[in-house]
């Protein structure tokens, strides 16, 4: 049952200094029957269905240590409590950089980002972090640590078991260490901008620059009429993509700004990409969202109840998308339900969730499963 | 072991009369995918559709008898070897392009679609499918998807995973479900993800949603010559450590150079000790920019006698002789085993010498042709089976490859799979614990271990049959 009201006591929290005391640890509240929910930077504290019995928090920020970083293989391993900044700092360095620009920043740890599957609007271009993640090391509750994946950029060495990992809400593991491939940056990196003042003429505008031969990076359009866009390449193409374009030049700090996005009622609207419109349409004038209009994904700040969440996920389900819950308080998310209707092969979840954490140790009542 | 009458009869019921092969003769045929090691099925079961696998799974789930899916046969690593007897689930009369959508760029295929099919199908629209194996012109994208396949543009577009948007499968159980779909984010765990390049071991597909990609309006594609080996792999470092991800980095040795120009006449410089083929796409400006950049890299890099394609059908010769030289490798003998192992780039030279090492030791003549800018090696060693007793020595010598590949931070396999012919390795790479893991995944999802049994998993009851079977005795009784 989940409970109402506020958060669930978190009465102990604790930082292990190595990943194998994490996984000692975990053992350990799992023997005792104590309910565990791992912690990173909190940026997605909020996210699932309130807990469903209290716990102890582990805090993974102590593992805080780049592994290793090949610059010239063009890969990074991480334990899983870096911050993201610390490690575009450590890549940057070398002229590199990890594509994940997450709302909500700064202070995600990358397993945390793991686990909550969250992503931003470089996503057009490079994906979500499951593309480029290639490696991975998890706790379970039975105390072992298991890795799977490599080092390596192309990989299919047994089971994708990052790919279950990743999104799962630390449900099948918790995130103790990953291997991404990383990216050099871009030669050009130049943000453009145009204003509308109607809704209609702005999704114009933002289906203009998506249909560019070269295509943008990022384009990203908000509720008041706003539409960035993101070009990445060399020279000559960008200063073509931009002429051809002919919005307004704005600063690359317009990128920060917005990666600091976090509405207090946050809810994830993802949907096959032509439907996104007629879902976010329908929001009504008022309500405040932006929009990746290129990846089928919008953020919405949510205005009313759980009453309106409702309505927008029927839609949402009824043109093959789904409406999950990043924020708000427990009792909204309590009575919207943080994920909607579960999926037909949640009987295939739950067999996969009782292989790895058949307590539901960790975070329990949170995630889908 | 032939299956009981009985069986046999609810297979026919499932699929027709004539879509179940049980005549010795006819069973030969399915013995062998592209690896060498072969194993006669007890029955070949032809679906015409999805209603149709998940009844021949459900026959096989009732009297346990495993399961093995097989497209064209092209997989490299024994995954459509029925090396524990049982069902081959052909599927390549499910071969519909079900739709083609040019608005939302996506494309639903059936499993056995060949993957070139695919492309053409979509030229009209101007999209294509990315990954491109090297066997794109035989091979399923059914296959392609259980074992995520890559190809020489992945360097840049990524592996079939990566291109797979939802699945129909059926399970062990013969239940039907699709996992994933258009939207970009799931509700739950990502099923998709690890169906993909689950080698037949977790379920059958029966249908696939993959995302094509706006075919580049500029392409340029170019061919250098280096003295050795070892500068041809310092300037692959070079070009992606400059920040350049071309499209695609291929590289090939003297031995498969020379196998090549005497059979396509492409112009490759067959004095040269390796060649790369560099391709760089998008629109005009960016190509231009871009090969300009890769040729200076080059050139600082040993790099001459460079040549850039000049037509479209240059350009396509020239990548014939890339994706033709496994082929083109018979000139010199007509057997190859051929590996993909892979290293972090800037280990190249390391393990392209100990690679030579290894074929001067066991004195078999290996050609190397392969992913360079992925680090993804696929040395080919080359030999003639009607010698007796080289076979051994021929996997002696590939297991010592992979080995050196692992002890250089490298996988066992970038894009064939782990199926047969490597199963046993995977303790080199991953503790008891990482396997258990995976384990847990079988069990969950193949209780009774009916899906393709036998394969990724360490077997300690398997030992190394090498030839077992059929083709073990076509040698015996002298076939050739």
């Amino acid at each position: 049952m989940s409970s109402r009201g506020p958060r669930v006591g978190r009465s102990i929290a604790e930082k292990p200094a190595t990943a194998e005391e994490l996984a000692r640890r975990l053992h350990e509240a799992a023997e005792a029957g104590l309910a565990v929910f791992p912690v990173g930077g909190g940026r997605a504290a909020e996210m699932g269905d309130p807990p469903a019995r209290d716990g102890i928090e582990l805090r993974t920020t102590a593992l805080d240590r780049v592994l290793e970083h090949s610059q010239a293989d063009m890969v990074v391993s991480v334990e899983a409590g870096i911050t993201l900044e610390a490690l575009q700092a450590e890549l940057g360095r070398s002229g590199q950089f990890l594509p994940i620009d997450p709302f909500h920043s700064p202070g995600h740890t990358i397993g945390g980002l793991l686990a909550a599957g969250w992503t931003g609007p470089l996503r057009l271009r490079y994906g979500s972090p499951r593309d480029f993640l290639i490696g991975i090391r998890v706790a379970l509750p039975d105390g072992r640590l298991a890795s799977a994946g490599g080092r390596v950029v192309k990989n299919v060495s047994g089971y994708d078991l990052m790919k279950l990992h990743y999104g799962a809400l630390g449900t099948l593991g918790v995130i103790v260490a990953a291997s991404f491939k990383v990216f050099p940056k871009p030669l050009q990196d130049v943000t453009v901008e145009s204003t509308h003042e109607s809704l209609v003429d702005a999704w114009v505008a933002a289906e203009r620059a998506l249909a560019m031969p070269m295509p943008p990076a990022a384009v990203e359009l908000f509720s008041n009429g706003r539409v960035l866009a993101r070009f990445l390449g060399s020279p000559d193409a960008t200063k073509r993509m931009v002429a051809d374009l002919g919005w307004k030049a704005v600063d690359a700090a317009a990128w920060d700004l917005h990666s600091k996005s976090a509405p207090a009622r946050w809810a994830r609207i993802a949907m096959p990409r032509h439907q996104l419109r007629s879902i976010v349409d329908n929001l009504g004038a008022d309500e405040q969202w932006w929009a990746s209009p290129g990846t089928g994904i919008a953020n919405w700040d949510v205005a009313g109840g759980a009453d309106g969440v409702r309505a927008v996920r029927t839609a949402a389900g009824a043109a093959g998308g789904s409406v999950v819950l990043l924020a708000g308080p427990s009792e909204f998310r309590h009575d919207a339900g943080a994920w909607g209707t579960p999926p037909a092969t949640l009987h295939l979840m739950r067999r996969l969730r009782s292989a790895f954490d058949p307590n539901h140790v960790i975070n329990p009542g949170r995630f889908v499963v | 072991m032939p299956l009981e009458k009985a069986i046999l009869e609810e297979l026919r019921r499932s699929v027709g009369r004539a879509n179940v092969i049980d005549s010795s003769n006819d069973l030969r045929i399915f013995e062998r995918d592209a690896s060498i090691e072969g194993a006669v099925p007890d029955a070949v079961v032809l679906p015409a559709n999805t209603a149709e696998v998940s009844a021949v799974i459900r026959v096989a789930a009732k009297h346990r008898i495993p399961v093995v899916l097989r497209g064209a046969g092209t997989g490299l690593s024994g995954g459509a070897v029925t090396i524990r007897g049982g069902i081959a689930l052909q599927v390549t009369r499910m071969r519909r392009i079900l739709e083609i959508d040019p608005i939302a760029q996506t494309a639903l295929v059936e499993p056995g679609v060949v993957n070139q099919e695919l492309s053409l199908a979509a030229a009209s629209h101007r999209l294509f499918y990315a990954p491109d194996p090297s066997s794109q012109k035989a091979c399923t994208i059914g296959g392609n998807a259980a074992e995520n396949s890559g190809g020489p543009h992945c360097l840049y577009y990524g592996v079939t995973t990566n291109h797979v948007l939802g699945m129909e499968v059926v399970f062990a159980d013969g239940s039907v479900q699709w996992v994933s779909g258009d939207a970009p984010e799931r509700v739950g765990l990502d099923l998709c993800g690890v169906l993909v390049g689950s080698e037949g071991t977790l379920c059958a597909i029966t249908k696939i949603k993959v995302r094509l990609l706006r075919t580049p309006p500029s392409v340029a594609t170019l061919l250098a010559a280096f003295p050795t080996i070892e500068a041809a792999s310092q300037a692959v470092s070079a070009v992606i450590g400059a920040g350049i991800v071309p499209a695609a980095l291929e590289m090939m040795d003297q031995v498969c150079v020379g196998a090549v120009e005497a059979h396509y006449h492409a112009g490759y410089p067959t004095d040269a000790g390796a060649v790369l083929l560099a391709e760089v796409d998008g629109i005009p400006e960016s190509t231009f920019e871009l090969m300009a950049a890769v040729r200076s890299v080059l050139a600082q890099n040993q790099g001459y006698a460079m040549r850039e394609a000049q037509s479209p059908a240059e350009r396509d010769l020239l990548w014939a002789g890339r994706k033709g030289a496994i082929g083109a490798l018979g000139r010199i003998k007509p057997n190859y085993y051929l590996h993909d192992g892979v290293v972090p780039r800037s280990k190249l030279p390391q393990i392209l010498s100990a690679v030579g090492e290894i074929g001067t030791h066991y004195k078999l003549p290996v050609a190397n042709v392969f992913h360079a800018g992925d680090g993804n090696l696929h040395p080919n060693i080359l030999f003639d089976l009607r010698e007796r007793d080289v076979l051994p020595q021929v996997e002696s010598a590939g297991e010592e490859m992979l080995r050196a590949v692992v002890e250089l931070g490298g996988a066992l396999s970038g894009e064939h799979g782990i199926g047969l012919e490597k199963s046993a390795f995977m303790p080199w790479v991953y503790s008891a614990d990482d396997l258990d893991a995976m384990r847990r995944v079988k069990d969950a999802l193949d209780a009774h271990g009916i899906m393709n049994p036998g394969k990724i998993f360490p077997d300690p009851e398997r030992k190394v049959p090498h030839l077992a079977g059929r083709t073990g005795l076509a040698i015996e009784a002298k076939w050739w």
